[in-house]
């Protein structure tokens, strides 16, 4: 539990600075401060049993069949990381609070800062791969936030697109190497996945799996060639570059070397692979960090270039270079985070960073210069600081190395390593020496001071670290060290000696090396800069970046334009083609033919109406430019399609249809009274050639389709409803029993579905202005309501209610119901409306639509409700028999309570549909009897 | 096998009406495209009803006298069915209208397609 | 003897429909459509009581009640836009 509260617990307080804020920048900054305190005493809490070597564990199960558990663990190696995170997270929330100006919105610094702690803490201590993964596209999401901060920075905004699609890019390749490692493992849980080292090694997919796996973790750690997009991150906040590029973000790829070094690692593809991609980028960063005039600019390439060292030493793949690795993990974290937030100072203090402009600031801010000379000793690999010891633990170990890069020259590692540290001691005493001594420079756009005790305090805890840890490592690093160099290895590590003096040996020569070459390398810089500014070609990688960007966007642009040309009709044929070459495929292959069936006989009236089905199918296909008539033979379809209804043993459908072919006929007149009576004749032959080759296409894959259906057997799940129906739902119409009872809530679904259309219909209609350029024509007659008509249709009316009635009470029991007796009370309404007008009906009858339809799903919700009073789940229905005097025996049923819901819907529905639209009509031709109509 | 039985008339008459409704719903006008929904509606409704194979002069009403039942389910289904169609079908004609109000036409071809 | 009145009646009632559609096809006028789908509305009906008499069974006489009503609606909607356009004013 505790363990999900340290990662939620700054995922969920986000919230609080942002809140906090409207109070001022200090409660913003202390509300940050007090949830990462939390989260850190709680992981403090964890220490004595992680020490102890156990490792506390959580776990809920998410979707076990996929093997997705949302499973956290603290191991020595989760811990140190998560310590570092909270520990300089802290620091950085101090510095910040200093830092940031009046203008920069502070309380969403935090959110996202706290934001990204969040996922941080998720990445290291997940248990599982996907958790894990789903966390590691976080922090890229969350760094895309803080790096792209200052919003008016053209090149923050850049910066923090680039490193989004780098980081989000190599998550995704990530993504298939975990999916293919689960395979591969069959678990996705880490801890189990670490067991099995031997036999993933062993599989096949395990030089893929790797590949992919490694491009994730060397986008996220800026390893040559991805090592691009860090240097334009540094257009972000000092604070954020200082967390992002120390302890957290960049180190997530580190950590998931060391995360999976148990099951990874040892192989001679791992060691190519990983040290070839370290090493590159250790020597070329290094290089390239000396040439930078930017002070952050310098800090970044020298970041990348101890990443690369870090991933060489995970890359050797010995227990001993992993256990340096972690070490230097540490170490890195601690100067890197003070050198930034000392590059930070000078550019708040004297406004530039640019070190060819800074000179001799040592008189204004000693403290920033003690400060400032202490982390880039560490960084440089001097005796009694951090650095010193776990950069000659990495020349012990390269010198040491199993595998050859190139087969007899077994010196080219050592090599590269020694020239690595000689560039690095260059621009540790660059960074140093150019911008605190010399003269005093004059043109500072700030004169320089040191700045508040708030901003060089966590600078100072960082920097005293580097000098404790450098003088008895033992005693400060050594426990920690140990726990998580055990977790990273899976097994005890083997001996190292965390001392200062190893005697006279290979790395001690390294070293010194190193600093006498590095010295001169200083004294020599503006011919190393020279030369790498010169007559070098250096590709630019933001260039090729943006390049390959916009080829990309043109390219999916031109895609999108050449299959989207904004014929809808087109995207239908398209859809419309794929359907039928999905639907024909089972046929061709055989996969699905026609089975025995049972072959019902034919007979001569039904061939009759299937002859008249299908010629007014395909006439209403040929003639649909002539409308009236079309709309006449569409009806002759749904006729016929009632016929067979009534045929095929299903009279609710025949009745259903026949009622809503009705309808139907009289919503298309109402709208072709809107609309030109013909349609004009545009479609090329081509056109019509393709369409009409389209539709037989689709036509014969349907009819194959349902042929084969209808002779192979069924094996239905109706047995049930037709034993069920009487003693369960009271009824012996076994369809509305269905609709009523067993699936109650699909119909209350349904008449929503109807209620929504119905209003939405009224909504589209009431803000509908006809223009008068329509020219709703002059009619041929001028009696609006013939006589004859007016009465014959009101003394049908009495009579339609009360077959509508009738169809209704007897529903349960046989054909009819709710739905059928709405429409059939809709149609008796709706001529009244044609016959006599919507005046005159309106006053007779219901007014008030909306409120008939809200009715109508109320009551039926109600019924479901009411089940609940009893004691029984939604919608249950309940029926009993009563015996009344005279009447005899009678039924009563809540099922009846539904459907009156139900009709209820169906009325006010389609009336609303219908009325509406018949109001209709020009602006300035307004009939004067409508006016007053409520719909 | 037979192929002059019941079976065939409702495959080849859902086919029909399907082959009829793709080819409306490909012209560029509205109104066609409405009438082919209608007949796409009709053709998707008897398809789900012949899902539960066919019966002749049958009912689905329990009663002491009946030796068989046609299948109720795919009926229940498809009544609602058609209903909804209906109300999907009024949705469609009154967004016509309001697109020919709103855009002058009833061509839903885009610029692409034919007409223009 | 009822089964030979029953083929009759089917056959004249075939015959009936069929005609029906040619009169609805050939118009000239939407006015002879109409009619020619008013009767086929009619000729249903007879149809659906012949069905009826064959299996000797009322469950589809209601069918036959509302086809004669909507029939009827349908008639009327059609005839009213022929002659005024708008059918609900």
């Amino acid at each position: 539990m505790t363990l999900l509260l340290i990662v939620l617990l700054p995922l969920v307080g986000a919230l609080l600075p942002a809140w906090f804020i409207r109070w001022g920048r200090n409660q913003s900054a202390l509300a940050a401060g007090v949830v990462t305190g939390t989260a850190f005493a709680l992981l403090l809490s964890l220490s004595s049993s992680v020490f102890a070597g156990e490792v506390p564990r959580a776990d809920w199960t998410w979707m076990s069949s996929i093997g997705l558990s949302l499973a956290f663990m603290a191991d020595g190696l989760g811990y140190l990381f998560a310590f570092l995170i909270l520990g300089i997270g802290l620091l950085v929330v101090l510095y910040a609070r200093y830092y940031l100006s009046e203008k920069d919105p502070m309380g969403r610094f935090y959110a996202y800062l706290l934001l990204f702690m969040g996922a941080m803490l998720g990445v290291v201590l997940a248990d599982n791969l996907i958790v894990l993964l789903v966390f590691w596209e976080l922090t890229s999401l969350t760094s895309f936030l803080l790096i792209g901060y200052w919003k008016h920075l053209p090149e923050g905004r850049q910066g923090a697109r680039m490193a989004l699609v780098v980081t989000g890019g190599g998550g995704l390749a990530m993504l298939a190497g975990f999916i293919l490692l689960g395979n591969i493992a069959g678990t996705y849980q880490l801890s189990e996945i670490l067991q099995m080292g031997e036999v993933i090694q062993a599989h096949d997919l395990y030089a893929p799996m790797l590949v992919l796996v490694l491009i994730g973790a060397f986008t996220k750690s800026a390893q040559f060639p991805f090592h691009f997009w860090l240097p334009h991150a540094m257009a972000a906040p000092t604070p954020v570059s200082a967390y992002l590029h120390s302890a957290t973000m960049v180190k997530a790829g580190v950590f998931l070397l060391a995360r999976l070094f148990p099951a990874l690692s040892g192989t001679e593809l791992w060691f190519f692979l990983v040290t070839g991609a370290g090493a590159a980028t250790l020597l070329f960063a290094a290089y390239v960090a000396l040439t930078k005039h930017d002070l952050k600019g310098l800090l970044a390439y020298s970041t990348v270039s101890h990443l690369g060292m870090i991933t060489v030493l995970f890359g050797i793949g010995t227990a001993a270079a992993a256990v340096v690795g972690i070490f230097h993990i540490m170490n890195h974290a601690a100067f890197k985070a003070s050198l930034f937030m000392n590059a930070g100072i000078v550019d708040h203090e004297t406004g530039t960073r640019d070190i060819r402009r800074l000179s001799g600031l040592w008189a204004a801010m000693p403290i920033t210069g003690v400060l400032a000379i202490i982390a880039a000793a560490a960084m440089a690999g001097v005796p009694l600081f951090n650095g010193f010891l776990s950069k000659e633990m990495f020349f012990e170990q390269a010198w040491a190395l199993e595998y050859q890069f190139v087969e007899g020259v077994p010196w080219l590692l050592p090599a590269i390593v020694t020239l690595a540290a000689l560039f690095s001691v260059a621009y540790s005493i660059r960074l140093v020496w150019s911008v605190f001594f010399g003269p005093q420079a004059e043109d500072l756009p700030k004169p320089p001071h040191d700045p508040p005790f708030g901003m060089l305090l966590p600078v100072g805890i960082l920097a005293a670290l580097c000098i404790v840890v450098g003088i008895v490592p033992v005693l400060v690093a050594g426990p920690m060290l140990a726990v998580a160099a055990t977790a990273t290895i899976g097994i005890a590590p083997p001996e190292y000696s965390l001392t200062l003096w190893h005697g006279f040996n290979i790395p001690l020569l390294m070293t010194a090396l190193a600093f006498v070459g590095g010295i001169v390398a200083y004294w020599k810089r503006w011919a190393i800069i020279g030369l790498h500014e010169g007559p070098l070609p250096f590709p630019e990688a933001k260039r090729i970046f943006d390049g390959t960007i916009d080829r990309l966007a043109a390219f999916s642009h031109g895609t999108t334009a050449a299959l989207e040309n904004g014929s809808l009709q087109r995207y239908l044929a398209l859809l419309v083609g794929a359907a039928v070459v999905a639907m024909g495929w089972p046929f061709l292959t055989g996969s699905w033919s026609a089975g025995p069936g049972p072959g019902t006989p034919l007979d001569g009236m039904s061939l009759v109406v299937w002859a008249i089905l299908v010629g007014a199918a395909v006439a209403t296909a040929a003639l649909h430019r002539r409308r009236i008539l079309a709309l006449v033979v569409v009806s002759v379809v749904g006729l016929m399609l009632a016929l067979a209804f009534v045929h095929l043993s299903a009279p609710d459908l025949a009745l259903t249809q026949l009622s809503v072919e009705v309808v139907t006929v009289v919503l298309l007149l109402l709208a072709l009274h809107l609309l030109p009576k013909e349609g004009p004749s545009e479609d090329s032959i081509g056109r019509k050639a393709r369409d009409v080759g389209l539709a037989v296409a689709a036509g014969c894959a349907v009819t194959a389709m349902a042929w084969v259906i209808l002779t192979n057997p069924v094996d239905t799940i109706s047995g049930f409803h037709l034993a069920e129906s009487y003693p369960g739902g009271g009824g012996t119409n076994v369809v509305n029993v269905i609709l009523v009872d067993f699936r109650g809530f699909d119909t209350f679904g349904e008449i929503i579905v109807l209620a929504i259309a119905g209003l939405g219909i009224y909504a589209m209609i009431d803000a509908l202005g006809v223009p008068d350029r329509w020219k709703i024509g002059s009619p041929d007659d001028e009696v609006r309501y013939p006589l004859l008509l007016t009465v014959i249709t009101r003394l049908l009316l009495p009579l339609a209610l009360l077959v509508s009635m009738y169809l209704f009470l007897r529903g349960h029991n046989q054909p009819g119901g709710g739905f059928i007796a709405g429409l059939v009370t809709a149609v008796a309404l709706i001529l009244q409306y044609v016959a006599s007008g919507i005046g005159w009906t309106t006053d007779r009858f219901v007014r008030d639509y909306h409120g008939a339809i809200a009715l109508g799903v109320l009551a039926a919700g109600a019924t479901g409700l009411g089940a609940w009073l009893f004691g029984y789940p939604f919608l249950t229905g309940w029926f009993d028999y009563f015996e009344l005097p005279i009447i005899g025996e009678f039924e009563l049923a809540s099922a009846v309570l539904f459907d009156i819901g139900v009709y209820l819907t169906v009325v006010a529905g389609v009336l609303l549909m219908l009325v509406n639209m018949g109001k209709i009509r020009n602006a300035s031709a307004a009939a004067p009897d409508a006016a007053d109509g409520e719909g | 096998m037979d192929f002059l039985v019941m079976e065939m008339l409702v495959a080849t008459g859902v086919g029909a009406m399907a082959g009829a409704g793709v080819y409306l719903v490909l012209r560029a006008r509205t109104y066609s495209v409405i009438l082919g929904l209608a007949l796409l509606g009709y053709a998707a409704n008897t398809f789900l009803f012949a899902s539960g194979r066919l019966s002749v002069g049958l009912a689905p009403v329990i009663s002491d006298d009946a030796l068989a039942y046609p299948d109720p389910l795919p009926q229940a289904l498809v009544l609602t069915a058609i209903v909804i169609g209906f109300a999907m079908i009024a949705f469609a004609v009154v967004l016509m209208l309001r697109a020919h109000a709103d855009l002058g036409t009833d061509h839903v071809d885009g610029p692409g397609g034919a007409g223009r | 003897m009822l089964t030979f009145a029953l083929t009759f009646g089917f056959t004249a009632m075939g015959l009936a429909m069929l005609l029906n559609i040619v009169r609805l096809v050939k118009g000239p006028d939407t006015v002879d459509r109409v009619t020619a789908l008013d009767t086929l509305y009619i000729n249903t009906i007879a149809v659906l009581m012949l069905v009826g008499i064959r299996i000797g069974s009322d469950i589809f006489f209601e069918a036959a009640l509302l086809i004669a009503m909507m029939g009827f609606v349908g008639t009327v909607a059609l005839a009213k836009h022929i002659r005024r356009g708008s059918i609900i004013e």
